[in-house]
């Protein structure tokens, strides 16, 4: 009681009201206590929403880690790819060449169709011939004077060949490396396949030097020529060669260690 | 009116400047009682404006119930119950219910100051 008389006494002596001084007391206290509580709860990492707060934070930080490390992943599997695709690349490259050089070969070995400025030779049996011979002087016919035989046709191939012919058929038969010509009877087989006259023989090249050597007086086409056989030849801007069909089958031959 | 707030002002300074660490097992404790020292502060409030202030009462009521509600955490923590809580509870509905008593108090005196009357207040805040 003594100190609520005081307590009055100086109140009434700097003119204060009675409450002011007990509330201001509770509220300074209530102020150290409230920024006290504040301040700790600032620097101290213990509260639960602190608490979760960080669990999230750790969770987004191992999730960013992991997505780092996926990145990371992706840019070395795109890399990797980029160099198969470049190694691709140069492999295809590679084929490309080998492809090339295969169409290439396949030109000279005859087994493509191909086409080219020409010559195209007909060549037929002299059946006018036999029958004036035959009927001025029966006695002395020899029927296969008269006929084309196997050899003529060799020959002419042989003197397209001296031309520079690159191409040559025979009634559509594509002369090759390993083509056979030979005579069987009243036909001629080129490459096991029968042909009968009228014979055509197409030859790709320079048409002019063809028709030269073909013309020359000694040639086989111009003793045909001269023996009176139908022949002719025309020079050709274009002419289609049609490929070899047979097969290239080697038994016994094998390629010699260089 | 301005004695407490300067009061406040003082205590956070006070608060600021001590800065002693509080270790964070007490915190909890501290929370009840700063909760029991604002309910303490309005109740002082609301007694003046209802003009049954005693000193008395609210300096005893002040400590008493922030030295319960840290004794009642402290129980709470030693019996693994979040007694705390009530604390936080019943403070908190207080600490509503002195806000609305003051909010109604002053705006029944300023409605008298300006002569519009209806003393006591619209009781359906």
């Amino acid at each position: 009681m003594r100190i609520h008389h005081n307590l009055k006494a100086l109140c009434n002596k700097i003119k204060l009201k009675k409450w002011q001084l007990p509330l201001t007391l509770v509220f300074l206290i209530s102020g150290i206590l409230l920024v006290s509580v504040l301040r700790s709860l600032a620097a101290s990492n213990q509260t639960p929403w602190r608490q979760k707060n960080e669990n999230l934070v750790a969770m987004i930080q191992t999730q960013e880690r992991i997505i780092k490390r996926l990145e990371a992943e992706i840019e070395e599997k795109r890399a990797s790819l980029a160099r198969s695709q470049e190694a691709l690349a140069a492999g295809e490259a590679e084929l490309q060449n080998l492809q090339n050089k295969l169409r290439e070969l396949k030109v000279q070995a005859g087994l493509v169709e191909v086409e080219g400025p020409g010559i195209v030779v007909f060549l037929d049996d002299n059946r006018k011939g036999a029958e004036a011979a035959q009927a001025k002087n029966p006695g002395q016919f020899q029927a296969e004077d008269f006929l084309i035989h196997d050899k003529h046709i060799l020959y002419i191939i042989n003197e397209l060949r001296v031309g520079g012919a690159e191409a040559i058929s025979v009634n559509d038969q594509r002369i090759v490396t390993s083509s056979d010509i030979r005579c069987v009877g009243p036909m001629i087989l080129v490459n096991t396949t029968r042909l009968a006259p009228p014979y055509v023989v197409k030859a790709i090249g320079n048409p002019d030097s063809l028709a030269r050597v073909l013309e020359a007086p000694e040639s086989e086409y111009n003793i045909l020529k001269m023996a009176g056989f139908p022949v002719n030849l025309e020079k050709h801007p274009n002419i289609v060669i049609p490929p070899y069909k047979g097969s290239y089958q080697f038994t016994f031959t094998q390629p010699k260690e260089e | 009116m301005w004695l407490p707030l300067l009061g406040l002002l003082i205590g956070i300074g006070i608060g600021s400047a001590l800065a002693f660490p509080i270790p964070g097992a007490y915190v909890k404790y501290l929370s009840v009682a700063v909760l029991a020292a604002l309910d303490s502060a309005f109740g002082g409030l609301r007694a003046i404006l209802e003009e049954k202030f005693d000193s008395a009462v609210l300096l005893t009521g002040f400590f008493t119930n922030a030295l319960l509600a840290a004794l009642l955490a402290y129980l709470g923590d030693r019996l693994g119950v979040d007694l705390y809580l009530a604390a936080v509870f019943v403070f908190g509905v207080r600490l509503f219910q002195n806000l609305a008593i003051i909010r109604r108090e002053v705006l029944a005196a300023w409605l008298r100051k300006r002569h519009l009357t209806s003393p006591g207040g619209g009781k359906n805040g």
